[in-house]
């Protein structure tokens, strides 16, 4: 296939957005996608609110205008279904993106909106197969009123996900986009992605601007997430080389935090005042507490900013509340609260854990960002020396308490205020005894890497362009039951044989020699799956003697093999594993008959309960 | 392009429109764009009349710091009641304009048709252009809760009641602006400063005042900079409801 364009497509946990780059010409464009955005209103946006609406099956009757010939699926998706399910919270699926990379759950069961009860709910699979199918119904729609009539076999089309994101959270997303008409996708990881949107944006003088020995840490924080990733600078034969080195885990904190902590802030005096707020009124404050902030946030001279909060009934003079934010107060809250000056050593908290908890998203319990990237720091000095390969690559920055960056490459609406990213800078430098950190002067952070990923698959397509060095970002394992006699009141410990090593390229494979593993035939058996972000030493065949305490659990794998011809069923055939990552970057495991050329895929199973 | 709406069959199909080239977003049946100009005319004045508004608005948060001062120092002539009679002139505008909309609409109608032949649906075109204004005031009273602000009773309130209710619509109806529109000054002068006039200046751009005398290019003090926008990027409105308008703000009823 000769790709003739390249879509980039940014699958976000609020908002989403797309990007073409025309593979004849160097333009790479952002598309406004068209959504409903009222009652039989069709308008663009830059971006589309990754929010899906079920509506009752009697609201909206003779039903709303859609922007294209709709399948008949349930709920729609876009800018009036957040706005609207605002008001219907028990209809409104939200973050949906987090719940595909949920540890306990099952991607595939239909559990969204998240504890409520309505008629219909949709899984955490399905509402990303929605968002995707939007997204690409957008672009083809969008290309067809300019004349263009887009074949997506004709695309080089890439789709990112968080750095963060696992295997399963991975090859999910990339089942989604298959379901929803997109066929196979290439996956890229945001950070990289904002780095690519960066190389195109700075044109030929990125080269000037970064030199071999760099670190730069790319510090994306969105609406709901925070993503880190690390990325190193090298010269191989006079030619710059990048080379992602360490990614992060994944944080659901974001901007968002900030705007709520704003206006619980506020509504808490409001209160003191004798002033209660209704929940309508609440939410129209976390949007005037939002513009506050942007507000004090641009303009340096301002000591505080307006806030009126009107009520929901017609009139607007008698009931309006008035307030205001002031400049102590959002230091105090956004910066000194989400972005205080801790240590290098000031890791997060974990929360207490009462008996029974209430069963939801994993929100960070520590707000503070500082001490989070603190950790991410800290992980991947443990990462880099594990292996000699990423030693060597950093050299002399692997002998502090923390991997630190040379520079910094800041994305996501957050860091549009100057202030935030000061404050960023400010802490990195007085971890770093003092020496300030670089900053690469990023745009449009909220479009960047949707830019970004269609710049990747550019360079993919034609071959030329700078590529980061990337591979999978986390080692895997299988979990090993050990033969052992039973104690009493000893769970036996599970070891874990590595399969996948950290960095393993995409389109390459690997058998593990010489060990030969017992499989069931005739009836499914299922594995444990483990994965690690700090064991970059880790080589396929090793053994570790406690998966549960070296590693964090990723899911079941399944597999069934029906009954060999010439065997009963329940009969142990002799395998030995077999890993690939594909040219996607999607990884698969085989197990292959010692004894023949057959061989059996494994699938990623249900998350484990 | 094929860009349908829901089940029943659509306004748009027969009566929708095509605004001037800059959208990106075209409605179905887009082809006959004969009402555009007038639309365009009509949504540019609700604009300027929103400005007027604002600044009224504005103008009187200003009179209202004035008044915060001491006692002692208060101005004899009052900024506010300027200021308030700006506003209620600003609405009384607004109100004419709304009455006058089927106005110009009706009158220009014939004249258009001795230039052309007959228009397909004259009524359906005009509703959809109709439809499209109120909807446009949907917006402005969505996100600015602008026609809660012009539809109350102001001399019922206090300085301040009115200036908290202003920032509401001041807020919400500048996101309006900033997102469906790109204003920007017709001259970038500072007020007051001596500038030329272009020959053969557009007549809906330059207002010249006071003593016209000589050949141009005319010269003069910059009174105002004026306002023009080079985008106008509204939603399409699909499928209205058949016998009348479609609402401003819809009846708001919460279930327990």
């Amino acid at each position: 296939m000769t790709a003739r364009f390249s879509l980039g497509i940014d699958l976000g946990t609020s908002n989403s957005a797309i990007a073409v780059s025309d593979l004849d010409s160097d333009q790479t464009r952002v598309i406004d996608v068209a959504q409903i955005v009222g009652v039989n209103q069709i308008g663009t946006r830059q971006t589309l609110a990754s929010a899906l609406y079920l509506p009752h099956p009697d609201e909206f009757p003779g039903g709303l205008a859609t922007p294209w010939a709709d399948p008949g699926e349930a709920g729609f998706v876009g800018q009036f279904a957040r706005d609207h399910g605002a008001l219907v919270p028990d209809r409104l699926v939200t973050s949906a993106k987090s719940w595909l990379s949920h540890p306990h759950i099952d991607a595939r069961q239909p559990l969204l909106p998240w504890g409520s009860e309505i008629e219909t709910k949709l899984s955490p699979f399905d509402c990303s197969r929605r968002y995707l199918t939007h997204l690409r119904q957008a672009f083809l729609q969008a290309e067809r009123d300019q004349g263009r009539e887009r074949d997506l076999a004709d695309g080089q089309i890439v789709l990112t996900v968080p750095a963060s994101f696992d295997e399963v959270a991975r090859s999910l997303t990339a089942e989604a986009a298959r379901a929803a008409g997109l066929g196979d996708v290439v996956l890229l990881e945001e950070p990289q992605a904002a780095f690519y949107a960066w190389t195109a944006q700075t044109g030929r003088a990125w080269h000037d601007l970064v030199s071999p020995g760099d670190i730069i840490l790319v510090c994306d924080i969105g609406g709901g997430t925070a993503d880190f990733s690390l990325i190193a600078v090298t010269d191989r034969q006079g030619t710059l080389e990048l080379e992602r080195i360490s990614v992060g885990e994944h944080i659901l904190l974001g901007g968002d935090n900030m705007d709520l902590a704003l206006a619980y802030t506020v509504q808490s005096r409001l209160e003191d005042a004798g002033k209660p707020l209704d929940s309508w009124q609440f939410l129209s404050l976390v949007h005037a507490a939002s513009r506050a902030k942007i507000t004090l946030f641009e303009d340096a001279s301002l000591s505080s900013a307006p806030i009126a909060i009107p009520s929901r009934g017609s009139s607007l003079f008698a009931s309006t509340i008035a307030t205001e934010l002031d400049r102590a107060t959002l230091d105090q809250v956004v910066l000194d609260g989400f972005l205080a000056r801790t240590g290098l050593e000031d890791l997060p908290q974990e929360g207490r854990r009462g008996g029974l908890q209430e069963f939801g998203l994993p929100y960070a319990s520590d707000p503070v960002i500082s001490k989070h990237l603190a950790r991410f720091l800290t992980r991947s000095l443990q990462n880099v020396r594990a292996s000699e390969a990423l030693s060597a690559l950093v050299g002399d920055r692997a002998n502090g308490a923390a991997l630190m960056p040379t520079a910094v490459l800041f994305n996501g609406g957050v860091f549009k205020a100057e202030p935030v990213r000061a404050r960023v800078l400010d802490l990195l430098a007085s971890w770093n005894s003092g020496q300030p950190i670089r900053e690469l002067l990023g745009a449009e952070p909220d479009l960047a890497v949707a830019r970004g990923a269609a710049i990747y698959g550019r360079h993919r397509a034609t071959g030329t362009g700078m590529r980061i060095k990337a591979g999978a970002a986390r080692s895997y394992y299988v979990g090993l039951e050990s033969a052992g006699l039973a104690v009493p009141g000893m769970k036996p410990k599970v070891k874990a044989l590595c399969v996948v090593p950290q960095g393993m390229q995409e389109g390459s494979e690997l058998l593990i020699e010489g060990r030969d593993f017992g499989l069931v035939t005739g009836r499914p058996a299922e594995f444990r799956f483990f994965s690690s972000a700090i064991r970059s030493g880790d080589t396929p065949g090793l053994i570790l003697p406690d998966a549960e305490r070296e590693l964090e659990e990723t899911s079941l794998l399944e597999i069934e093999i029906p009954a060999l011809d010439d065997m009963p069923a329940g009969q142990v055939v002799p395998v030995r594993i077999d890993a690939a990552v594909t040219e996607l970057g999607v990884l698969e495991l085989w197990m292959k008959h010692v004894n023949s050329d057959r061989r059996w895929k494994i699938e990623f199973q249900v998350r484990t309960e | 392009m094929r860009l349908r709406c829901g089940p029943p069959p659509t306004l748009l199909e027969s009566g929708g429109r095509l605004r001037p080239g800059r959208e990106s977003y075209n409605p179905p049946g887009a082809d006959a764009c004969k009402e555009a100009p007038v639309t365009i005319m009509k949504a540019v004045s609700l604009v300027a009349l929103l400005l007027v508004v604002a600044i009224s608005a504005l103008a009187m948060l200003l009179a209202l710091h004035v008044m915060a001062l001491p006692a002692g120092l208060q101005p004899v002539a009052g900024p506010l009641q300027l200021s308030a009679a700006a506003l209620g002139l600003a609405i009384i505008a607004l109100v004419a304009v709304a009455a006058l909309q089927r106005g110009p609409t009706s009158v220009q109608a014939p004249v258009a048709e001795a230039v052309r032949p007959a228009p397909p649906e004259p009524a359906t075109a005009t509703k959809q252009a109709d439809a499209e204004i109120v909807a446009f005031l949907g917006l402005l009273q969505a996100k600015g809760r602008l026609v809660d602000f012009l539809m109350d009773n102001i001399n019922a309130y206090n300085d301040a009641q009115v200036g908290a209710a202003a920032r509401v619509v001041h807020a919400g109806c500048r996101a309006v602006l900033d997102e469906h529109f790109q204003i920007v000054p017709i001259r970038t002068e500072k007020e007051q400063s001596r500038i030329e006039v272009p020959t053969g200046y557009a007549a809906d751009e330059y207002r010249l005042l006071g003593k016209l005398t000589g050949q141009p290019p005319f010269t003069g003090a910059l009174v105002h900079h004026g306002w023009r926008t080079d985008v106008v990027k509204l939603p399409a409105i699909l499928r209205g409801p058949a016998d009348r308008l479609p609402a401003i703000a819809p009846a708001e009823v919460e279930l327990k």
